[in-house]
């Protein structure tokens, strides 16, 4: 009995003692990560005398850090680790900040709570990935003087509307929802003047809004019409309204759409060989089949186009499959809208004539062989990204317009 | 005399086995406001963030009680609180009325409940493989009611404006009480608790002894429901809008804090309610705590095995009082 | 003493329910112009995919048939089919003979883990329910952990692979040896026989001198090679493996298995019930080709809710069998 109690009793203290250990371990981790952090900022700037001083200034006037909470929803994909590598490794070495990545947030609560947390860490400013509830995010980070910018996706119109002119919104870079549309019509476009008859499509994850206005730009570009409809808002409202595309609505004009398929489950890989025993010559999907589909399509010798980023994968599927198509962004991408945020932290945020926050919408670039893949891959590589440091520092500092800001970001760098 | 000592002993040992889930409630709440402290965090702020996560599982789990008491599960229930706030999403968005809203979710919430013990008593369908079934399809329709009617923003919500003056600590907290009150009351104090620790003690025994199974099965499932309702009610007032993806680990973080609150999977007399509210707690606390030590990308994973770890070794402990000689089943 | 039945009912019994599925499924595709088969590739995914379900219901059942319900069985198979991935990749680069390695990895790393859940589940005495919900996390954390949480993709993309699924043969040499396998271990020899006497009476079985440990420990062990064979199948079927699953995302694996597993155990009544399982996990297969052949009118929410129903109507079927006889009768003899 007393064995037993006794064991009870080492068990807990055992159980307390490791907690206490890995507190006490990992504040001494994180103490002398911060200072190395800061100690980059200085001896990676001492080349580019010229912004120093503006920079030191407008990153971190008192000499500490700034600390932003990144909030992700994805922690597998590719594009989402390129971003990650991006901001972890070439902005946290070249400037006086620190990320703090959240885990896979999963719902409207656990995005809150992410951000209460990093409130109660001392986190100045929140970068969006995660859209499970943006009016969510906005109001906690309202609430907790928090700066918020949305690194991913865009606010829809009405909510934008709502907040605009909150001073913690700082604003939103990324493909607009129009951009979306844009990027699947050029896709559709670029296969309809190829002179294909036959296509299948793979929807992703409709009715997520960004696959949704995408793949009603497949099929516009196709010169297809969606139930009779032809206009961009018309078919975006089925297409959430049937929570797929409809085969039976869909209207052919010189292409023929032969199937589509959507989602990823025990079906998938059924529908896809379905579609692929019918040949097509050309399978158009809006987005993740370079991840689930490369080795199905590559060996069925059916060409095909995605919306993803530039990723080696990729490239080699450019260069030796059947990829032909590749609408993507760019890891650094997300650079902007961290100087946005940075500026907004240092009491100079950058608001458009009226005021209001930022919201510019960055395009896609295309890649339709292995050359322009390169072109755009190797421009973006770790240490030489196309939004480098000295990019950025011309955007970050107290005396930005919102036009120099906007040119930045909109200006073709391809 | 010998005896007599053999016996108190052994109650000795009973009592602070069974008081260990609390002392590691304890133990854990200690150690989040030493680690806080040590990051210099705001520990007020933590403490907040630790309790609007844990209630939300802690109602839930401490109606689900009812259900674990009878030796049954019930893995549906993050299901039915995902469909619940969906649907009174939709009522308020057709009525504008909080109170309809409110009583929308409870009678769904219940009514998911009754159905599954419809399915399993009426039907004889084991327990676990209809909520298996229920929770397939509670998510299934609402990711589809959601959807359809979430549009481009991928959810449906209330005005924030609505649930605001609710999403404060105090009024959570009147609610985690007084309905766990009603539980304790119930499930102590009333001859329905009884007899469900008794049907899960010994089944056989109990139907002898005349006690309807099936009845009771549909009090342990509507006062299940009951805490379904109230947990979707305070999803919503934390966040005011749902996503298909809304309370999709509570049904297997349910067993973990039962479990965890040191409750036997079996059921029975040694059911407790403040078994979910213990284990629910302490798992958050736990959580919370590995994130904040380990706070590297590839961390999740590591603080997730040693979540495990710490899971296994405070169930291993608390199950002393009731280990057998065969393996356990 | 239950009543011998006769080969003609037997046969009867056996082959009622996947011929009620190929009428209807074919039926419908009939009625509705489609072809389930309408390729060769067709006909590989569809053995590949009974081959999954097949082997993940024996999993499942073997475990739970004897008491030891075990939510980490998914789990179990990510990650060994992630250490088999990039274990082989190490080895051979992806080169040829790249997918039976990973195959023998899979199997062996699957074996042990299922044994360390078990060694797990008998040292701790505690219900191997929740032994297994810690070791479903343990595991997942594992593989998040080795993956970074990153899909494994250049590892289990090459040629080999590709010919492993271009051709159903591999996919049924796999159900013939597991199905042999397995009946042999729980038919044939004293270990399965161990293992029925205690899946019917415990107490009795360990009385009577049966070391239940060691049989706990076995069944655990093929739980887990059997899982690693799904982990292989299934990285072949999809190309990748989802290394980023946390907090239970790997148990909707096992949901999959009950159907089967019930419909099995009929048709077991009536044959063998491993046999069973590879006529439920053909039938399931089947149903997966129809709803991939109607992907534009079934919705996947859809198709949860129709597997959903099936199980219940299924069960509230078995349930409740005797009831239906005896009202059946009783009509009769009216």
């Amino acid at each position: 009995m007393k064995k037993n109690i006794i064991k009870l009793l080492s068990l807990l203290l055992a159980a307390a003692m490791i907690l206490c250990v890995f507190a006490g371990c990992s504040d001494g981790k994180t103490e002398a990560t911060d200072p190395k952090t800061s100690d980059n900022a200085p001896a990676d700037t001492k080349t580019q005398a010229d912004t120093q001083a503006e920079t030191e200034e407008a990153a971190a006037p008192s000499g500490e850090p700034i600390k932003i909470g990144v909030l992700v929803a994805d922690v597998s994909g590719e594009e989402a680790l390129g971003f990650r590598s991006y901001y972890e490794n070439y902005i946290a070495k070249n400037y006086n900040v620190s990320f703090v990545y959240t885990e896979q947030l999963e719902d409207a609560a656990a995005e809150k709570s992410a951000i209460e947390k990093f409130a109660a860490q001392g986190c100045q400013a929140i970068l969006s990935f995660s859209s499970a509830d943006r009016a969510t995010q906005l109001d906690t980070c309202i609430q907790n003087k928090l700066y918020y910018a949305v690194a991913s996706g865009m606010l829809d119109d009405a909510q934008f509307e709502t907040y605009k002119t909150s001073e913690y919104f700082v604003g939103q870079i990324g493909p607009s929802m129009d951009t979306e549309y844009e990027a699947g019509f050029a896709m559709g476009k670029y296969f309809a003047d190829k002179g294909v008859k036959t296509v299948a499509m793979y929807g992703a994850f409709i009715p997520n809004p960004m696959h949704v206005y995408r793949a009603a730009g497949v099929l516009a570009g196709l010169g297809m019409t969606y139930g009779g409809a032809s206009e961009k808002d018309a078919i975006v409202g089925q297409i959430f309204a049937d929570q797929g595309v409809d085969l039976s609505k869909v209207g052919a004009n010189g292409v023929e759409l032969v199937g589509y398929f959507q989602g990823f489950g025990d079906t998938t890989f059924d529908e896809l060989y379905g579609l692929l025993g019918q040949n097509p010559d050309a399978f158009l999907s809006v987005g993740m089949a370079t991840t689930f589909f490369t080795d199905a399509l590559n060996g069925a010798g059916v060409e095909f186009s995605d919306i993803d980023s530039f990723t080696s994968a990729n490239g080699k599927a450019m260069t030796e499959g059947k990829l032909v198509y590749l609408a993507g962004k760019y890891s650094s991408s997300i650079g902007p809208i961290f100087a946005a945020l940075v500026n907004a932290v240092n009491g100079h945020p950058v608001r458009d004539a009226e005021g209001n926050a930022l919201s510019i919408s960055q395009d896609y670039l295309v890649a339709t062989d292995a050359a322009s893949f390169d072109k755009y891959s190797t421009a973006d590589q770790g240490e030489s990204p196309i939004f480098s440091k000295d990019v950025l520092d011309t955007v970050i500092g107290d005396s930005v317009s919102y036009d120099s800001f906007v040119a930045l970001v909109t200006e073709d760098r391809g | 005399m010998a005896q007599t000592n053999l016996a108190k002993k052994n109650r000795t040992r009973e009592l602070l086995v069974a008081l260990l889930p609390v002392a590691a409630l304890l133990v854990l709440f200690g150690a989040l406001c030493l680690t806080v402290n040590l990051k210099g965090y705001r520990l007020d702020m933590y403490l907040k963030i630790v309790f609007n996560e844990g209630v939300v599982l802690a109602v839930v789990a401490t109606g689900a009680i009812f259900i674990y008491s009878l030796g049954s599960f019930d893995i549906s229930l993050g299901a039915s609180t995902l469909f619940s706030a969906a649907i009174g999403v939709m009522v308020y968005n057709s009525t504008q009325s909080l109170p309809l809203m409110i009583c929308t979710i409870f009678g769904v919430a219940i009514g998911c409940s009754l159905l599954s013990s419809v399915l399993a008593s009426v039907f004889h369908i084991p327990v676990f493989v209809t909520t298996v079934a229920m929770m397939s399809v509670l998510s299934a329709v609402a990711a589809q009611i959601i959807t359809a009617n979430g549009g481009a923003l991928g959810g449906i919500g209330i005005p924030a404006t609505v649930v605001a003056p609710l999403d404060n600590v105090p009024f959570k907290l009147i609610a985690l009480l007084v309905f766990t009150l009603i539980c304790v009351f119930v499930f102590d104090f009333t001859k329905i608790g009884r007899r469900l620790k008794f049907l899960g003690s010994n089944p056989v025994c109990a139907k002898l002894s005349g006690i309807k199974v099936n009845v009771y099965a549909i009090v342990a499932f509507v006062m299940a429901g009951l805490g379904v309702g109230l947990g979707a009610f305070l999803t919503l007032v934390y966040t005011p809008s749902v996503t298909p993806t809304t309370a999709g680990s509570i049904g297997m973080n349910i067993l973990v804090a039962i479990v965890f609150g040191g409750m036997p999977i079996s059921g029975g007399s040694r059911s407790r309610i403040y078994a979910a509210l213990v284990g629910g707690f302490s798992y958050i606390l736990l959580n919370n705590i590995l994130k904040i030590v380990i706070d590297s990308g590839a961390g999740y994973g590591i603080s997730q095995i040693v979540s495990a770890v710490f899971f296994l070794a405070v169930v291993y402990v608390t199950s002393m009082n009731y280990r057998t000689k065969l393996l356990p089943r | 003493m239950t009543k011998k039945m006769n080969p003609a009912a037997r046969l009867a019994g056996t082959l009622a329910i996947p011929a009620v599925f190929a009428a209807v499924l074919f039926g419908l595709c009939a009625a509705n112009g489609k072809s389930l088969f309408a390729t060769p590739i067709s006909v590989n995914y569809f053995v590949l995919y009974a081959a999954i379900v097949m082997i993940t219901t024996m999993a499942l059942s073997i475990n739970l048939n004897s008491g030891h319900f075990d939510f980490s069985l998914g789990a179990m198979a990510v990650l060994s089919s992630v250490l088999g991935a990039k274990l082989s990749y190490a080895l051979l680069g992806g080169g040829s003979g790249s997918a039976p390695l990973m195959l023998l990895f899979c199997v062996v790393i699957g074996g042990v883990l299922g044994l360390l859940s078990g060694l797990l589940y008998v040292s701790l005495r505690i219900p191997p329910i929740i032994t297994s919900l810690g070791v479903t996390l343990i595991y997942e954390g594992i593989t998040f952990t080795v993956t970074a949480g990153k899909y494994v993709n250049t590892e289990v993309r090459n040629a080999s692979m590709s010919a492993f699924s271009g051709t159903w043969v591999w996919s049924a040499l796999v159900i013939v040896a597991v199905l042999a396998l397995v009946w042999f271990l729980f038919d044939r020899t004293k270990f399965g026989y161990d293992y029925k006497a205690l899946q019917n009476g415990q107490k009795v079985s360990v009385n009577t001198g049966i070391r239940e440990v060691p049989n706990a420990l076995v069944c655990y062990l093929i739980c887990g090679a059997l899982m690693g064979i799904v982990g292989f199948l299934s990285t072949v079927r999809s190309s990748t493996i989802n290394g980023g699953s946390l907090n239970f995302g790997s148990i909707g694996i096992m949901f999959t298995a009950f159907l089967p597993m019930f419909i099995g155990g009929y048709i077991g009544r009536f044959s063998n019930d491993k046999l069973g399982y590879l006529i439920a996990a053909l039938c399931m297969s089947l149903l997966n080709t129809t709803f991939a052949a109607f992907s534009n009118e079934i919705s996947a929410s859809m198709q949860s809710i129709i597997n959903a129903l099936l199980l219940v109507l299924f069960l509230i079927y078995l349930s409740n069998e005797g009831l239906l006889q005896g009202l059946f009768h009783r009509k009769k003899s009216a």
